[in-house]
């Protein structure tokens, strides 16, 4: 194929029965579209400020803490509150009730009254009234290893090895992020009109970025207080190499399901992405810009630490893979249609993790092809009901887009295994076995594929007697499976929003919904703790407010922050590592 | 107390699943509520008013059709409150709307009926003209027309009080609903009328106030939120020591 066919050829994205594998969204990584890196790309571009405005902090580090965001189009403030907390209470599930810091992300200024407001019921979280000023609602707790090390050392007026955060890369972690409407915060919809956060979790994102800058400061504070005579400031590579964690759970899952236009959007974004990608023609430049990007994921994955057996593994896979994606990338002819070869070579040879770490890498060889679609990641979310479609269409197009849901059997104790429900704790959800807990009675019903399933069945018998009904005659009849069949309607148009797996199924595993939601988030170093909850790291690596407020003039610079390396330490002295975009860049040896 | 608009919908979905609602009769129902409510028309009000009745309706007595045809479509609300299922009656004059270019659907015997606005505004985001009228029984006799735009999901409200009521016994507990494709069917008022216009709320007027409770947040009655919060909690299932350890990270996370 010439260059001009090849250009001009369409763009095939993945089927969905491919892409929406469970096992597939649960290798995920974070990629250029990623939240986290879509924030500080504008933030950059818009030469956004952050300032200090307020840092009553007391020897001990606690007090309150206010930071102010400036945009082109407006201003908004971090409102920190670091209180102390018994280790006893320290928990980083939903079912805690306070938290080593609180914090909350403000619409316009704070005065008195505001902040008294804040101060009242921030650190009481689900428990406050909310003021509906605030955007994002959060809470954090701390790495206490982590934390009493680089205080200690700063003290002692050195650098902490980097090795701490390649183990733990961060001070805190958040236990949740709350944005749209919880417990009194302003409504999303409020933000639509909003040049600044009308991005899907960019206001929570933002939030978070803060609370990463006010944790430098913090241990610097206290480093102070305990020896101002010695103590010393993060090293630049350090903080940068510091992120933000979060800890989450099993509630990230129903949010999944219940916003699947809003997945199909991320997804379209992403393989719309993927597609530009591999149609573009590659130069000399790009195939070593790419080498390069893999060999620095390549030591970023060996240096990613986690307990968990699984993880490790895949994480090894991958690493011991990608020599042979070089040796590939290295000794195929540059042909026009070179990235959908190595994309077919991959699927055939590599695993679903290192098939998808390609996948991300091949998208920051584009951006200008690929960041327009940032904008494309929201949708307004509405699933209506066709009621005027003949019932044999219906039939039709579940038997074409949903036969994974038919495919299982939910009779089999296996098939029906687990029930998912919210606790009275706080509605905690949870994960139940059926048949042995109680309250499946109570099952909130997430799981997809038998509802598909039955009403199938459902619509089948009712064909038999009405063979030319309209979808509205049948529920008219069975109106309980009004809420599944304008799910189906809706989604066949947007066929990359459910999520091809029985959650009911006992070999189902939880981790694959939360990564592929986090991955999205730009979460880096997933460290899972069970198959159900999973601690990451958000914004390691990422451009600090001191070089944002420098209004950077080389944005691919400033944005070419992905898959961070442990920065060298000789000798009580910390340095960029070998192949960090910082040494490379210092050595002139940035890729185009 | 202020909530948001995503809290009250939030809530009011869980506490109709609480009731024992339909998955998506919960949702419609919490989404006529939350929508009414932020465009001050009160619906969590005349929801508290109305929850007895809902906890002791029949949920299997639903809108049945008693007569419809091509245009037109008569169906018996069973005396229940437009938030269980009336949705699929007025999708029924969708359908018909889509398929003939106009219908009118007559549903009989219902009550809540102010609430069905909230749905109807889905209806005409989906591109169709809808006027809902509908008399209510008590002294003074009034009258309310609702009337969408195709493809604007804020209607125009006029409430009208009747000067001469007339003789018939018919009891005021239905809604006519007329739709079309292309005409557009919004109230008004001629001089000839023997009607007193009581309220108007302009589609304008009603965008503001929606802007407005966004802004600000929804005032709700403290007590009414309890109460939605019990009914809620219906769907909550009791913590034990083995769940608790079953769902997540540990309880106590000092690493």
């Amino acid at each position: 194929m010439s260059n001009r066919e090849w250009a001009l050829a369409p763009l095939n994205l993945r089927p969905a029965d491919e892409v929406m594998r469970l096992e597939r969204l649960g290798s995920l990584h974070a990629c250029r579209l990623s939240f986290v890196r879509t924030l500080m790309r504008q933030m950059g571009r818009q030469r956004w400020q952050v300032s200090r405005v307020r840092f009553d902090l007391d020897d001990n580090g606690y007090g309150t803490a206010i930071y102010r965001l400036q945009t082109p189009y407006g201003r908004y403030h971090g409102v920190m509150f670091a209180q102390a907390l018994d280790d006893e209470c320290r928990s980083d599930r939903v079912i805690a009730e306070a938290w080593d810091i609180t914090f909350g992300l403000v619409e316009g200024d704070v005065d008195d009254s505001l902040l008294a407001q804040m101060a009242a019921n921030v650190p009481l979280q689900e428990a406050g009234r909310q003021h509906s000023q605030v955007l994002v609602l959060s809470r954090a707790n701390k790495s206490l290893r982590n934390f009493a090390h680089f205080v200690e050392t700063l003290a002692n007026g050195k650098q902490p090895d980097p090795q701490w955060l390649t183990r733990v890369g961060y001070l805190y972690r958040t236990t949740a992020v709350y944005g749209n409407g919880k417990f009194g915060i302003a409504d999303f919809a409020r933000l639509y009109d909003n040049p600044d956060f009308r991005r899907p979790f960019s206001a929570q994102m933002a939030g978070v970025y803060l609370l990463r800058h006010f944790s430098i400061e913090q241990v610097e504070h206290l480093a102070r207080c305990q020896s101002p005579e010695t103590a010393c400031e993060l090293a630049t590579e350090l903080r940068r190499y510091l992120g933000i964690g979060n800890s989450t759970g099993l509630g990230m899952a129903p949010f999944l399901i219940n916003h699947p236009q809003l997945i199909a959007q991320w997804v379209t974004q992403r393989e719309t992405a993927l597609a530009l990608a591999q149609h573009q023609v590659p130069s000399e430049a790009e195939r070593a810009r790419l080498m390069a990007l893999t060999r620095r994921a390549q030591q970023h994955l060996a240096e990613t630490v986690t307990e968990d057996v699984e993880q490790s593994e895949r994480n090894a896979a991958t690493v011991a893979a990608l020599p042979d994606v070089l040796n590939w990338l290295e000794s195929v002819p540059l042909d026009d249609n070179l990235w959908a070869q190595l994309v077919a070579w991959s699927e055939r040879t590599l695993s679903l993790e290192a098939q998808e770490l390609i996948n991300t890498l091949l998208l920051e060889l584009y951006p200008e092809q690929v960041d327009p679609l940032e904008e494309q990641m929201g949708v307004n979310e509405n699933l209506d009901l066709e009621p005027d479609m003949p019932l044999m269409r219906l039939r039709q197009l579940i038997e074409t887009h949903y036969g994974w849901a038919l495919a299982h059997d939910y009779e089999s104790l296996d098939g029906a295994y687990w029930f998912w429900y919210r606790s009275a704790e706080k509605e905690e959800p949870r994960l139940g076995v059926r048949h042995e807990e109680p309250g499946a009675e109570k099952e909130m019903p997430i799981a997809i594929g038998p509802r598909i399933a039955h009403s199938h069945a459902a619509i089948c018998a009712f064909l038999e007697a009405s063979p030319r009904a309209k979808v509205v005659d049948f529920l008219l009849a069975k109106p309980r499976h009004k809420e599944i069949i304008r799910r189906v309607q809706t989604l066949v148009k947007a066929p990359y929003g459910d999520i091809h797996a029985n959650l009911w199924q006992r070999d189902m595993k939880p981790m694959h919904l939360l990564r592929a939601k986090l991955a999205f988030f730009g979460a880096s170093r997933f460290d899972p703790k069970s198959d159900r909850w999973v601690r990451i790291t958000l914004f390691q690596g990422a451009p600090l407010v001191e070089e944002l407020n420098a209004e950077p003039k080389d944005l691919s610079h400033f944005d070419d922050w992905s898959f961070p390396l442990q920065p060298q330490y000789t000798q009580g002295s910390v340095q960029p590592a070998e192949r960090s975009p910082q040494h490379e860049a210092a050595r002139g040896e940035m890729s185009p | 107390m202020k909530v948001s608009f995503n809290e009250l919908q939030g809530l009011c979905r869980k506490a109709f699943t609480g009731i024992g609602f339909e998955e998506g009769d919960a949702a419609d129902a919490a989404d006529m509520v939350a929508w009414m409510q932020c465009h001050g028309f009160n619906a969590v009000d005349q929801l508290n008013r109305g929850l007895d009745y809902l906890l002791e309706e029949d949920p299997e007595a639903l809108p049945k059709v008693i007569y419809q045809d091509g245009d037109l479509a008569v169906l018996d609300g069973h005396g229940q409150s437009v938030l269980r299922s009336i949705s699929l009656a007025t999708e029924l004059g969708f359908a018909k709307a889509r398929a003939r270019g106009l219908s009118v659907v007559k549903i009989r015997r219902c009550h809540n009926r102010q609430l069905i606005m909230g749905y109807l505004s889905r209806l005409a985001g989906r591109g169709i003209n809808i006027t809902a009228f509908w008399r209510n029984a008590q002294e003074p006799l009034t009258e309310q027309v609702v009337g969408f735009r195709a493809g604007h999901t804020t209607p125009e409200v006029r409430i009208y009080s009747v000067r001469d009521v007339p003789e018939e016994n018919e009891p005021n507990d239905g809604i006519t609903l007329v739709m079309a494709n292309h005409v557009e069917l919004l109230p008004s008022l001629g001089a000839d009328h023997d009607l007193d216009l009581l309220a108007h709320h302009s589609e304008s007027a009603l965008m503001a106030c929606r802007e407005r409770m966004l802004k600000d947040g929804i005032e709700v009655d403290d007590a009414i939120w309890a109460r939605l919060k019990t009914l809620a909690h219906r769907m909550l299932v009791e913590s034990s020591d083995a769940s608790r350890s079953a769902a997540g990270a540990g309880v106590n996370d000092n690493d």
